[in-house]
Order: C-alpha cells, then sequence, then structure tokens
C-alpha cells in the first residue's frame, strides 16, 4: 500500500515537472518567435543616417516647455513667442518667462511682429493681440472648411496659408479686412497650384522681403508676389538627404538673414539648411535628434542665425547654432 | 451497511442519468453562450500600434492570410512620388516590377490628373506584409495600414498572429464595431 502511494507520489511529481516544463518551452518559444527577424523588412536606415560631416550645427540648450501639446514658435524682438494647448507664452531666449496668457482655443501657428502684436491663427480665424497678450481684434471669413498653418507679414499685409482650401488669404494687417486669396495657379497648364495632402503648408518672407511659399506636395518652393503672382520657384524630389520626399514636406519653413531656408520635415524628421539657389547647405539636427516617426518641429530664426526648434515630441525648445569651425 | 441498502442499483442508474442529463444540459448551454460570446468579438489590428513586423503575412492559420493592407484614401496624398509604392531610391517613378516596393505587386498605381495618383490595393494579390505600410508610413502621410478583413478571417479562439505580435497591436474588438481604420486629415497617423 505505501509502495502504491509512493509510486502515485512520483508520477504526479513527474507529471508537474513534465507540465511546468511544457509551459516553460512553450513560452519561450513564443518570446523567441515575437522575436525573429522579418523577412519583409523594409530597410530604411540608410534615410535616416546622415554623414557628419554634413551636420554644420550643435545643440547648444534647450528649454522644456509646461505644455501638452506645442504647436507653434515665432521669434522677434529679442524673444521667443510660443502657442500650446490654449496658451501664449513668451519667453527670452535664455527660458525666462516674460507673459502666459490664456487663448481662446487651441493655436495653430502665430507670427510676432516688430510693432508688438502677435497674430494667432486657429482654424478657421485669426486674433491679434497686443504686446501684453490682451486680444484686439479678430478676423474671420476664411470659411468652415479652413486649417490655417502658417502666417506671415510683408508690406502691411498678413498671409494666411490655408491648408484646408490650399490657398493663400490675404488679410490688410491695419484692420483686418480680407484682401484676397491665390492658389498658386499662374495660368491655364503652368501649376497644378498648392497641392497640400496634409495640413502642413507654410509661408514665409525673408531678409530682402520676398514671399515664399512651400507647396508641399510638390516639393517645392515658390515665390510671389504680394498680389500672389508666381515670381520664380526651385523644387528637389529625392528620398535622400540633399532633397524632400513623402506627401508634404518640408512641412516647416524659416530663413536665416543670408535668404538660405531652413527646412523642417516629418516622418524621418530633420532640420535642414538649403541655400538661396536650392543646393543643400548643411544639415542642422539628423533624425536621430528626434523621435522615430515623430511630428516635424516648428522652427524660429534669431537675426544672429541661431535657430529655434520647438520639438513636439519632447515639447521643448531646441536651440541650434552653427559650429565655430565652417 | 445501512446507507448501502437505501443506495440501491436503480438510485444509482437514476442519478447518474440525471448527472448525465445535467451535464448535457450544462456542455450544450455553455457552447450556446461560447458560440454567442464568440460572435460578439471579431480580432483586428490596432493600426496606431502595428509596427510592420511581417508576421501577418506568415503566421494566420489561412494562407494567404486574412490580414490585408487596405488604404484610407482621405488621408492620402496621391502622390507621384510614393513611399509606400516605391521602393526608396528607386532608379525612375514607373510601375516597371523593379521599382515596386509590393513583391506580389498587389498595388495599383492609377494615374488621376497631374500630379495625383490613386493607389488600389487587389486584396486577392496582398499578402499582409506589411512593407508598403512601413514605406508609407516612413515617408508619407500613413494611409495604407493592415487590417484583418472579416469576410477571410475564421475568427480562431487563440489568433495564431495575436500569439506571436511583438507589439500586442492585435486585439478583440466589438463585431458591431469590426475595423479599425484610419482617416480624416487632420488626424494624419503620426503627425
Amino acid at each position: 500500500m505505501i509502495m502504491k502511494e509512493k509510486g502515485l507520489y512520483i508520477f504526479l511529481s513527474l507529471l508537474a515537472v513534465a507540465m511546468v516544463a511544457i509551459m516553460v518551452a512553450d513560452f519561450d518559444f513564443g518570446g523567441a518567435e515575437k522575436g525573429k527577424g522579418n523577412p519583409y523588412a523594409l530597410d530604411i536606415e540608410e534615410f535616416r543616417s546622415v554623414d557628419p560631416s554634413l551636420v554644420h550645427y550643435r545643440e547648444t540648450r534647450n528649454i522644456r516647455l509646461p505644455f501638452e501639446h506645442p504647436k507653434a514658435i515665432a521669434y522677434a524682438n529679442g524673444r521667443l513667442y510660443i502657442g500650446a494647448d490654449s496658451f501664449l507664452q513668451v519667453i527670452t531666449p535664455e527660458g525666462r518667462e516674460l507673459l502666459h496668457v490664456g487663448l481662446s482655443a487651441s493655436p495653430e501657428c502665430l507670427y510676432a511682429a516688430e510693432d508688438g502684436r502677435i497674430f494667432v491663427g486657429f482654424r478657421s480665424h485669426i486674433e491679434v493681440l497686443n504686446g501684453a497678450g490682451e486680444p484686439i481684434a479678430r478676423w474671420e471669413g476664411l470659411g468652415e472648411n479652413s486649417v490655417l498653418t502658417s502666417l506671415t507679414l510683408k508690406d502691411g499685409i498678413l498671409f494666411v496659408a490655408d491648408a484646408g482650401q490650399r490657398r493663400i488669404s490675404r488679410f490688410s494687417a491695419a484692420d483686418g479686412r480680407l484682401l484676397g486669396h491665390f492658389e498658386g495657379q499662374t495660368g491655364k497648364g503652368a501649376f497644378q497650384g498648392f497641392v497640400v495632402p496634409s495640413p502642413t503648408f507654410d509661408v514665409a518672407v525673408n531678409a530682402d522681403g520676398e514671399l515664399w511659399v512651400v507647396n508641399p506636395g510638390n516639393h517645392r518652393f515658390e515665390q510671389y508676389t504680394a498680389e500672389g503672382e508666381l515670381r520664380t520657384f526651385w523644387e528637389n524630389h529625392s528620398q535622400g538627404i540633399d532633397g524632400f520626399t513623402g506627401c508634404c514636406n518640408p512641412a516647416q519653413l524659416a530663413f536665416l538673414p543670408d535668404g538660405s531656408f531652413v527646412t523642417s520635415e516629418k516622418r524621418i524628421v530633420r532640420i535642414k539648411v538649403h541655400r538661396p539657389s536650392g543646393e543643400l547647405d548643411g544639415v542642422v539636427a539628423p533624425p536621430e535628434k528626434f523621435e522615430e516617426n515623430g511630428k516635424a518641429p516648428d522652427i524660429a530664426v534669431s537675426p544672429e542665425g541661431i535657430i529655434y526648434a520647438l520639438d513636439l515630441d519632447r515639447r521643448m525648445v531646441r536651440v541650434f547654432e552653427k559650429k565655430e569651425n565652417l | 451497511m445501512e446507507k448501502d441498502k437505501t443506495y440501491n442499483r436503480r438510485d444509482f442508474l437514476e442519478s447518474g442519468m440525471r448527472l448525465g442529463l445535467a451535464l448535457a444540459v450544462g456542455a450544450a448551454g455553455g457552447l450556446a453562450i461560447s458560440k454567442a460570446t464568440a460572435g460578439e468579438w471579431v480580432w483586428q489590428i490596432d493600426p496606431f500600434a502595428c509596427t510592420q513586423c511581417g508576421r501577418c503575412a506568415d503566421e494566420c492559420v489561412l494562407s494567404p492570410s486574412a490580414v490585408k493592407c487596405v488604404h484610407a484614401f482621405d488621408l492620402c496624398g496621391y502622390c507621384d512620388l510614393c513611399g509606400g509604392y516605391l521602393i526608396p531610391g528607386s532608379n525612375e517613378i514607373s510601375t516597371a516590377a523593379e521599382n515596386q516596393l509590393c513583391p506580389t505587386s498587389a498595388i495599383q498605381r492609377k494615374y488621376i490628373e497631374d500630379p495625383y495618383f490613386e493607389y488600389i490595393i487587389d486584396e486577392d494579390l496582398c499578402i499582409g506584409c506589411a512593407k508598403c505600410v512601413k514605406g508609407c508610413a516612413s515617408f508619407g502621410n500613413g494611409s495604407l495600414h493592415l487590417q484583418i478583413k472579416h469576410d477571410l478571417c475564421d475568427n480562431c479562439n487563440e489568433c495564431a498572429i495575436a500569439r506571436l505580435c511583438p507589439s500586442d497591436a492585435i486585439k478583440r474588438v466589438p463585431a458591431s464595431e469590426p475595423y479599425l481604420v484610419k482617416g480624416g486629415f487632420l488626424e494624419p497617423a503620426l503627425g
């Protein structure tokens, strides 16, 4: 009887060990399977890696922001203006807060004028604030399909990039009168107009007063007169570092004091400088500086050529200065 | 001994039959409940969690896989230089086989008007490998993404792909809302 019980215990013990072994083996097998290679892998590392000799800037500091969803940055009068969540924040380039005011909604874009006025673009309207952050005007009339993505000022006209309606709208900066729109069409068969597959559509003015519009679907930079007549353009479709690729790049545009284009791209996130003629000059921040598949940083440039990148994923302003030996 | 007298063979048979009947009813009820429950939930891929690992093509019990690429047209840029259609760095933008990213040529490229092209998935050819999804997510708007097609899926109790999915992107969703499709001009997949 005792022998029988002993045999039963041995059998049950062996059974338990076998069951545990099977479970462990199954678990391990599943883990190994989960980690096995991908026979259909698409390797894009060569497009993410950048020759270090092309990186002409170094990150000198960054400023952490107290916001969940930073959206837009501008530089004027020695200050940085940041639109985020439903707030406008004004800080010094060192990060000291000068102003923090609430907005009526979540801002999409902003422009700070030399006269102290701050133009804030929302989804389909614009609000004008004074230097103290107090609202002084509200401009509407763009339509319910509008998605405003960028603002800039030239000769008393506020140019508004409207990704939703794929056009640039013009307002009188003095009284908010809507002066008209242009869609990038310069005549039959010349161009298709602005190709804006996603809400990234930028407009900016360089130090020479030239109005440039990014035509992101065509990877093209187009220069227009204030009335919307095309003067010149350059483009570069390329999946390499020298050009632009994807549906809508570059996503953001700013200018260095010498007229060079500072561009920020989405998907393979990177910031580059192109010469006024269009050739790649160098890289400000390679993709490894940003989150993989992150959002394109908004960018602003000081008169000294310091580039401020608003990193939407890490919620900070990242400051890039040209390397001394270049 | 008294107990043996009161529990005779007839009692044993009666209680055995009762037990058998109860088990049969219970099993039938359980089966019905499990069937009904299984019908209310189906497997689906969360496109925002998917990391395009390639498992969906090979691990599904069906061949070809019940996972197919779907196209959110309202997110698509209709680009000529399409990251989901063309091999990165392809020598030209054309429909030539050597320039196509899809290993089964399951994406049809159709000219709409300058500069727009439409990309349509041929489900009969698609094996769900996600190569185009990776290309679209890396260079484009992320409009191409994987979904389990419920006209093909066996809705297994334990999805063979879900078991191996490295990002746990496959989950049960209500059968009343069986797809997790991307979309929206203002909500591109990843920025």
